[in-house]
């Protein structure tokens, strides 16, 4: 299967930390794959995802998306990247059909053709009749549903997902994992996932890499790492790999 | 067309933040007409009839009536005449009551005639060597009027009014003199009908503020606080805009504005041009309530030159200069409490040093230099200008090119913050 990203030999050290964030990285996320990103609190997916977004430069190595980097297409790699955060980055004061708008057409979206793709993603998760609502009456799993379509109007190659259903309820859950499956069926969209929740993750994901204290401690197909783990789900896996210490800082 | 569509958003988060709104347009109407109206007695202190004076006229004839006349005619002085004795006419200016006391003693006028006619006499017999006749029955000397000051007087303020008074006495004394005069020559020469002698002051001094470009303006307490509070208000735009951008960092739009390409530039400078045309209507609201609303009150009507383009341009770069300077308290605080702190403070500060609550005319010398340091000052100096000095552009755009750089630096300074933050 053909590489969307290459992440080589990446390094992220923040200025007077004791340990790297990242700490010399590489794995490969297939085309058209779900790729799990899996790991206790600090153990570097924020720091990675900022850098796979343009937003941090790396200390050492390279992240190559699509066969570019952000060092040198910039612009490009930002075109084909949807980012949904964890959290909820909508202003709970403009109506949801505000909302995407405005961030429709930052990324340069025709009106016509943005109205529609609201339309369309809006009745796909059962959000329609509530498009004229502020955001600040919403419901948390609604609000959550709406963060996925504010990532995905610009019809992106590639899809971060910064623990996209934490906090909500198990429909909005469902409505959600389900609409991220049809789109990496149907449309062969990459998706790049992050939760905590390991059940979700082995269900949802082709693939999945463990990483922690900022290194990568595993990785490659989802049933592989089970079974080669000699583990019954990747619940087990990850706490076989990663133990039972607490991640306080 | 993304700037466009960042206003509209900026717009839309602003007018629908009621508590943002309320900060900015209705505070500083609310201190315009608070400040103003408590101003308003001390700046009229220097230019009109203010100045609680008491009176006690045990004389009843020509001095008390001439000192009176003369201390009204000067509009300087609000007058109230009383009869008590000086034990209390000191405790009532003790007190705070008036800001001057004057007794005129009992007979004041006649031993004043009297002394006047023996000096008249003394002169004209000196022409004839003849001294015997006059006979000096009175201790001129014991001839005082008695000035109560309350303690709290400045001392130039009270050596201006000594002065004005001891002018009004010196007058009283030569109109006595040339009456005497005029009776002993009258004695001399019985049927000659002399004109009266003219006592009135033969030089006069004419005074006038030098104001530019002939402009008779006269500073009062509506042409320093409309113009004064507007900037604060203006530079008071730091603490919502700062708020909106660390909203947008803590929930995470910041975050995905930042992931899209090219357009985090594109917001910010939306929220910029917002804040600035919010700041020019703040301006045009400020003038409105200086034109139409402190007149309703009983102040003076704001006066706003002649040149209202360049009025704009002055409230356009102090815009800016807020602008940048919300920017800057937003790029570097950390959460929403801090920023409010932090831009509350340094704008309360900046004013302070400014001459927004004091004007710097009235400053000490050493708080003058410090002034010069805060851009409320700038932009206050520039409004000054067209308001009083009829100043042109020429003369006010030292003053603007210095609220472009504080500018162009805040800008500066928050870009390489804001890089500096996301290296580390």
């Amino acid at each position: 299967m053909e590489a969307f990203v290459e992440v080589k030999h990446l390094l992220k050290k923040h200025k007077n930390a004791t340990r790297p964030a990242v700490n010399d990285i590489s794995f490969l996320i297939d085309k058209g794959s779900v790729f799990g990103l899996l790991g206790p609190n600090g153990a570097g997916k924020t720091t990675f995802i900022s850098m796979l977004c343009g937003l941090f430069c790396p200390t050492d190595g390279s992240i190559i998306i699509n066969g570019k980097t952000h060092h040198t297409h910039n612009k490009e790699c930002k075109q084909i990247i949807g980012v949904v955060p964890q959290e909820i980055a909508l202003y709970p004061k403009l109506t949801v059909w505000e909302n995407l708008m405005f961030i429709g057409r930052m990324y340069g979206i025709k009106s016509a053709d943005l109205k529609k793709r609201i339309a369309d993603n809006l009745e796909i998760l059962g959000l329609n009749e509530a498009a004229h609502q502020k955001i600040i009456s919403y419901s948390g799993g609604m609000k959550r549903r709406v963060n996925l379509i504010a990532g995905l109007l610009h019809n992106p190659q590639l899809l971060i997902l910064d623990e996209p259903t934490v906090g909500v309820d198990v429909q909005s859950k469902q409505a959600i994992i389900d609409r991220l499956k049809k789109l990496n069926l149907d449309f062969g969209m990459t998706i790049l996932y992050t939760s905590h929740h390991l059940d979700e993750a082995e269900d949802f994901c082709s693939h999945i890499a463990i990483i922690d204290e900022g290194k990568l401690i595993t990785q490659g197909k989802t049933e592989q790492l089970i079974s080669d783990n000699h583990c019954k789900s990747i619940e087990e896996v990850y706490l076989k790999i990663t133990g039972n210490k607490f991640r306080d800082k | 067309m993304k700037l466009f569509y960042s206003i509209i958003k900026e717009y839309k988060v602003l007018t629908r933040d009621r508590a943002g709104l309320a900060i900015t347009f209705l505070m500083p109407t609310v201190l315009i007409l608070i400040i103003t109206l408590i101003q308003d007695t001390t700046f009229r202190s220097v230019s009109e009839a203010s100045v609680p004076l008491l009176i006690i006229d045990r004389d009843n004839d020509s001095v008390g009536k001439y000192l009176e006349k003369s201390l009204t005619s000067s509009k300087f002085f609000a007058i109230t005449k009383k009869s008590m004795t000086n034990e209390q006419a000191k405790n009532e200016v003790a007190h705070g009551s008036y800001l001057i006391g004057i007794v005129i003693p009992e007979k004041t006028s006649e031993n004043l005639r009297t002394k006047s006619t023996q000096r008249i006499s003394k002169l004209l017999n000196s022409f004839t060597n003849d001294s015997v006749n006059v006979i000096e029955t009175i201790d001129t000397n014991k001839l005082e009027l008695l000035l109560y000051f309350d303690p709290i007087t400045k001392l130039s303020f009270k050596t201006t009014i000594g002065n004005s008074i001891s002018s009004i006495i010196s007058q009283i004394e030569l109109q006595s003199m040339a009456l005497s005069l005029k009776e002993k020559m009258q004695e001399t020469f019985p049927y000659a009908t002399p004109q009266k002698l003219e006592t009135t002051a033969l030089v006069s001094t004419k005074e006038e503020y030098a104001s530019y470009n002939n402009s008779t303006i006269i500073p009062n307490s509506v042409q320093h606080n409309v113009p004064a509070w507007t900037l604060f208000a203006m530079f008071f735009i730091c603490i919502p805009l700062a708020g909106n951008i660390i909203k947008e960092r803590e929930d995470g739009s910041a975050f995905r504005l930042l992931t899209m390409p090219g357009s985090y530039l594109v917001v910010i400078l939306g929220k910029m041009l917002t804040y600035i045309t919010v700041s020019l209507i703040q301006f045009g609201l400020m003038l409105c309530v200086g034109l139409y609303v402190l007149p309703l009150l009983g102040l003076p009507q704001l006066n706003v030159g002649n040149n209202i383009l360049l009025l704009f341009l002055v409230a356009f770069s102090a815009g800016l200069a807020a602008t940048g300077f919300g920017l800057l308290v937003g790029t570097v605080s950390t959460s929403h409490d801090q920023a409010s702190l932090f831009g509350a403070v340094f704008v309360i500060i900046l004013a302070a040093i400014g001459g927004i609550w004091v004007p710097t005319f009235v400053m000490p010398e050493v708080m003058k230099q410090i002034s010069i340091i805060s851009p409320l000052n700038w932009g206050l100096d520039a409004f000054y200008g067209i308001f009083l000095r009829n100043f042109g552009f020429k003369e006010i755009y030292p003053n603007l090119i210095r609220l472009w750089l504080f500018f162009l630096a805040t800008l500066t300074a928050s870009y390489y913050y804001q890089k500096f933050v996301r290296m580390r």
